[in-house]
């Protein structure tokens, strides 16, 4: 019995790890938009193709987490229309202005820092890391957070040869830098932020499930 | 007992780890990572967004925040601006949120189909 009610307490706990602390979020909850606009990407890494690769990847998350979010492909058209092509001059403009444009009630920025792929012989490490910043519409800043992910292919070889397990590393190497896997790594870091102890609430569209 | 609370400990685990979605993308965030990728994929996501919508209207479900104005893009960029515009009017109305956008689109359309018969 006493083994169970271990068991049971051990599953409690790991089941949700909380932060001890938290933002200030009276700006937020104050403002309580329901949409948010979510602008072409700044990119401070090398990689040319990373700015569309991340936006692709927030809309989704953001509205699951119950807001509108204007259609992001429209919203780049829509500027790139306007003669807004880069992020930098997007980021630069004054956020009231976006706002009035797309008539939103919020905009996030993203900031891309890093989005590169080490490679070594025998392993190759993928890190991403994000500036995530939500403003309202009077240029207010309502919520940020920075996230940086590292990939680093697991060689545990329990029990092989060794020589299995250096063929087996270097065939995950190889893989890795085949196709860097950057999409799962960014989507980890959106709902991280989005979904974390450190994230805004939920949104006016959020179906509550039953019970919570 | 203890299948019990390994039932349970699933449960509290699933309940915590995995996010229930409420929209169906019909898997657009992948399409239109390729079509940035590939342009050559822009096709494969702009049939990939009529599905979903046919679906769902078959349904009667609601389609995700959006998606009608991302369709409506793709025929607006391939030169079909009735096409367009019918779901710019969808997005208008299913979410109020999108109303000013989504006005100004339709108006600068029409405006510009308007001049083009005048011509």
């Amino acid at each position: 019995m006493r083994t169970t009610t271990a068991a049971l307490a051990l599953c409690l706990l790991t089941g949700c790890v909380s932060q001890p602390v938290k933002k200030d979020l009276s700006a937020f909850i104050a403002t309580a938009p329901r949409s948010i606009l979510v602008v072409p990407t700044v990119n401070k890494s090398l990689d040319v193709d990373a700015p569309n690769y991340v936006l692709s990847t927030l809309p989704v998350p953001l509205a699951e987490k119950g807001y509108y979010v204007f259609p992001v492909h429209t919203t780049k058209h829509v500027l790139e229309h306007e003669g807004y092509y880069e992020g930098d001059r997007i980021h630069q403009m004054p956020p009231e202005q976006l706002a009035q444009m797309f008539d939103a009630d919020a905009i996030l920025y993203v900031t891309i820092n890093r989005w590169d792929a080490q490679y070594m012989i025998l392993a190759t490490q993928v890190t991403v890391e994000f500036d995530y910043r939500v403003v309202g519409r009077d240029g207010t800043e309502l919520w940020k957070e920075n996230k940086r992910m590292v990939y680093a292919p697991q060689n545990n070889n329990s029990g092989g040869s060794p020589l299995a397990g250096l063929i087996a590393a270097a065939i995950s190497a190889a893989v890795t830098r085949a196709a860097p896997n950057y999409l799962p790594l960014t989507q980890q870091a959106n709902n991280e932020v989005f979904y974390g102890p450190q994230a805004f609430p939920d949104g006016p569209y959020k179906v509550r499930q039953a019970g919570k | 007992m203890r299948r019990a609370i390994s039932a349970l400990c699933a449960v509290i685990l699933s309940g915590c780890a995995t996010v229930p979605r409420q929209y169906e993308w019909g898997g657009y965030e992948t399409l239109l990572f390729a079509a940035y990728k590939d342009p050559s994929k822009v096709e494969a996501l702009t049939v990939g967004l009529e599905n979903q919508v046919n679906v769902l209207d078959q349904r009667k479900g609601k389609v995700a925040p959006g998606l009608y104005a991302e369709l409506g893009t793709l025929y607006l960029q391939a030169g079909a601006t009735d096409k367009a515009i019918a779901m710019y009017v969808r997005e208008r109305d299913t979410w109020p949120e999108s109303r000013g956008l989504m006005t100004a689109l339709i108006q600068n359309l029409e405006r510009g189909q308007a001049e083009g018969k005048s011509k």
